[in-house]
């Protein structure tokens, strides 16, 4: 679905590449989750999937980046619009409506999603963001978690083949945090829906993702399934990235040798390692 | 608050309610009938025509406020007016030969309550009406070609993102001790004005955003059968144009 | 240092905060939780007298932020705004930090002394143009400058978002040190793990009320409280309320070992 091979760039002006040589697959139906330091290049890795980069911000660009099959250099950004939904980084500056509503309109009416739709499509994303009763509301009188949600909602309900998510949860509270992860679980197993997901809650990305790519400093330095890429706790750490706190948990019974299961990742799985500890 | 004037109140009133179209020409006319009129009397009942409306739907402490900043900048016409007309009988006379006659003082009261009644529709309208039923009516409704409309709506679309951008920047540095709060109005200038530049730079950078945003979502691809809704015109509406036509007409021949 | 006495904010005929009365003393640590649009950043604007109450009155450093100007309680409170970008207005690192000191104090020299150490400390390019940095790049910008000045009064609205664990835990430890030199801090965060490791109190407020004000140790373990506000408790801490009897004391990973270890030991 997406295939990126050997991208490096370099914004205009920079002092370093942003992005150094990467190589990443996703595959239809995926669920990815990227973490990594501030300034690692993880929202330029994003805007090189949906076009921004380098149609937008320019640069040295080296390498290639395909979504389904064509090249983004190639494509207009608008056309590769219809294929990727993006939440940005900076949600406050991605509305352009004063309304809430006209707000998850305004990409329906774009994409000229049918009449007959609209109406459920603008309920549904409302409904599962959990900001229906705002839906009349001024956009600038929400709280920035509010926003945040709106700046979600107006692109679930796109339904894009891939969605695209520059850190959704940065300003959510922890239940909501977890209501956005958990809608979007659900389209992805439900819809197929393949989902890029950039976040600092490693907590969440455990529990949902599929796979993990831990970046510093323009590279990914550690790419595979969520568990495989955890027994790496140390390169993570480097890369200023810390483990959930089970996960250390469980390490350090493992210096006790107390435990020698594989790492929980929620929860109910800690219980279940120290119940299967202490009986 | 600099960006509250012009963003959208929501509401159920009869008047949010009007087709769109109906909405701006009734601004219009009201804001047309001011200009006109010679009569004192008749720009005073159209304001306290505005505020009777403000009420109506609902937004009486915003017409208020609005009212109170618009008689500030006229009191301010008006004394700039009043000592340049030396015609008339003269009814206070200053030293250094500055006079004030009667002529002159009814000339630049009018000319102040025309510049409260002319703007005071437009601001309510806009405060009544979403932005994008505007920009819909103007491209479905009228038929403004689609290239015009095109930049006239991207640029209505950024009005409220500019100045909502613009009232967050000029709190963020009151929090941080640079003293906009003052009364002193040119001390407040003095203040801001350095910070102009940047202020421009930032918004620019936030409308930039807000453009690529935009383009996300694919609203290069919009054509003018894009509008989801539909704005039927009503028995309401028809009403309010009457009553918009005849209060131009009597703008003009009331003495 | 800041009191609140039965303070009601309403806007757009919505009233946001309802009747809140509470007392941070000089030298606190408070964090302020609670669910999205529960009111807290409005509360912190009350703080500081960028909004006025409705109702009921506001001290802040002594003054009445009703009639004292917010520029006067700016003097003494570094504020931080959620969305860092409202805050940025220069064209460099340096003069955006150098800004953030001016308008606070006079002196020329350590002016210059604070803007350079800031920017050494925080390991910063100083010419770099503020917009062409990362969101979180631009987060650490807005903190330093709120923090070189050292105010007496500290009120963050979550300063943590947006960047990676090991810059969290370098910011936190600076306001921590900056908390024990005496300052007072308010601090609003979504993060119960933060919350836990460095605030000593916390206020739960939820739809414009406050729940609880308290011990954030005894805060935290209280999972009927935190689910009326939408929170969740920090994880090792849920997992010890999960487990249950004899996990009560548990706080840190360490203590969770030592549990388990006890426990264990016992059965063999
Ligand atoms: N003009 C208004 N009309 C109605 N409600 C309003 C208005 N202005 C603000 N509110 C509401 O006041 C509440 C408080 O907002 P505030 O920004 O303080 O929330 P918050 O606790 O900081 O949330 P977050 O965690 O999302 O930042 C929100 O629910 C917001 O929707
Ligand atoms: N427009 C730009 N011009 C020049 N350099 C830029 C520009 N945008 C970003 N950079 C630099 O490129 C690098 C990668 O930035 P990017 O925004 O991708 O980081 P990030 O991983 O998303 O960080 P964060 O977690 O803070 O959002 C950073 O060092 C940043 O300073
Ligand atoms: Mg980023
Ligand atoms: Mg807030």
């Amino acid at each position: 679905m997406i295939r990126i091979s050997g991208l490096s760039f370099r914004y205009r002006g920079g002092s370093e590449e942003a992005l150094k040589e990467i190589d990443l697959t996703v595959r239809r139906g995926d669920f990815l989750g990227i973490i990594g330091s501030s300034g690692a290049g993880k929202t330029t890795l994003l805007h090189a999937i949906n076009g921004i980069v380098p149609h937008h911000f320019r640069g040295e660009f080296y390498g290639s980046v395909e979504v389904d099959g064509s090249d983004t250099v190639e494509n207009r950004p608008e056309d590769l619009a219809r294929k990727v939904g993006s939440v940005r980084q900076d949600f406050e500056s991605q509305m352009v409506s004063s309304v809430v509503e006209d707000e998850i309109l305004f990409g329906l009416e774009n994409f000229s999603v049918p009449r007959d739709d609209i109406e459920h499509r603008i309920a549904d994303a409302l409904d599962k963001t959990g900001i229906a009763n705002l839906r009349e509301r001024n956009i600038a009188t929400l709280s920035g978690g509010q926003k945040q949600k709106v700046a979600i909602a107006a692109i679930i309900a796109l339904m894009p083949e891939i969605l695209i998510l520059d850190e959704p949860t940065g300003e959510l509270d922890p239940k909501s945090s977890r209501q956005i992860f958990r809608l979007l679980k659900e389209l992805n197993e439900k819809h197929g829906i393949t989902v890029v997901v950039v976040e600092q809650k490693i907590m969440l990305l455990c529990e949902f993702a599929d796979s993990l790519a831990v970046m510093d400093r323009g590279r990914i330095i550690l790419e595979g399934p969520v568990r495989e890429v955890l027994k790496s706790s140390r390169e993570m750490e480097s890369a200023g990235v810390n483990c959930p706190r089970v996960v250390t948990l469980a390490d350090r019974l493992r210096e006790e040798r107390l435990y020698d299961g594989p790492a929980p990742v929620s929860i109910s799985e800690a219980e279940a390692m120290v119940r299967s500890i202490t009986g | 608050m600099i960006g509250g004037f012009l963003d959208y109140s929501p509401g159920d009133s009869f008047l949010h309610r009007l087709n769109p179209l109906a909405k701006i020409f009734l601004s219009l006319m009201l804001c047309v009938s001011c200009f006109v009129t010679d009569s004192l009397y008749f720009c005073l009942f159209m304001i306290l025509l505005d505020l009777a409306m403000a009420a109506w739907a609902g937004i009486s402490g915003r017409a208020m406020a609005m009212l109170e900043a618009l008689v500030k900048l006229s009191a301010l016409l008006f004394l700039i007016q009043v000592f340049f007309i030396r015609e008339g009988n003269v009814i206070l006379l200053l030293p250094m030969d500055i006079r004030v006659t009667d002529k002159g003082a009814l000339f630049s009261l009018l000319m102040a309550l025309r510049l409260i009644g002319a703007t005071m529709p437009l601001a309510l309208m806009l405060s009544i009406t979403r932005m994008n039923d505007l920009s819909n009516v103007l491209v479905g409704t009228l038929g403004i070609p689609y290239k015009y409309a095109f930049s006239l709506t991207t640029a209505i679309r950024f009005i409220p993102v500019f100045t909502a951008a613009m009232a967050g920047i000029i709190e963020a540095q009151t929090a941080r001790g640079v003293s906009f709060d003052t009364r002193n109005i040119f001390t407040k200038i003095g203040l801001i004005f350095p910070l102009c530049v940047p202020l421009l730079v930032t918004s620019v950078r936030k409308i930039e955003g807000a453009a690529i945003s935009a383009e996300l979502r694919g609203f290069n691809l919009r054509k003018r059968e894009s509008g989801y809704k539909n704005y039927p015109i009503r028995a309401a509406d028809i009403g309010v144009f009457l009553f918009a036509v005849t209060v131009a007409v009597l703008g003009v021949i009331v003495p | 240092m800041i009191l609140f006495d039965n303070v009601s904010y309403s806007a757009g005929g919505t009233k946001i905060i309802k009747g809140v009365s509470f007392e941070i003393r000089r030298g606190d640590f408070t964090a302020l939780i609670g669910a999205n649009g529960a009111g807290k950043s409005t509360l912190a604007r009350l703080c500081n007298g960028l909004l006025k109450p409705t109702s009921g009155t506001v001290r802040t450093g002594g003054f009445d932020t009703a009639s004292a100007k917010t520029s006067r309680i700016a003097k003494f409170t570094g504020f931080l705004f959620q969305d860092p970008d409202r805050q940025i207005c220069k064209n460099s690192v340096r003069d955006e930090i150098r800004f953030s000191l001016e308008c606070v104090m006079e002196d020329r020299d350590e002016i210059e002394m604070r803007c350079e150490r800031a920017i050494r400390e925080f390991s910063f390019d100083g010419e770099r143009e503020p917009f062409t940095m990362s969101r979180g790049e631009r987060q650490r910008l807005v903190l330093a400058s709120v923090l070189a000045a050292e105010p007496e009064l500290l009120i963050l609205d979550e300063p943590t978002t947006g960047l990676d664990y090991r810059e969290c835990m370098y910011i936190m430890d600076c306001i921590s040190a900056i908390n024990r030199k005496g300052a007072t801090v308010l601090m609003i965060s979504h993060d119960m793990e933060i919350v836990q490791d460095f605030a000593k109190d916390a206020m739960v407020l939820n739809d414009g009320m406050l729940l609880a004000h308290g011990r954030t140790k005894e805060i935290i373990r209280d999972r009927e409280l935190l689910a009326r506000a939408s929170l969740l408790p920090p994880q090792i801490t849920d997992l010890a309320l999960v487990l249950g009897e004899g996990y009560e004391s548990v706080v840190t990973v360490g203590d969770m070992v030592s549990a388990v270890k006890e426990r264990s030991g016992s059965k063999r």
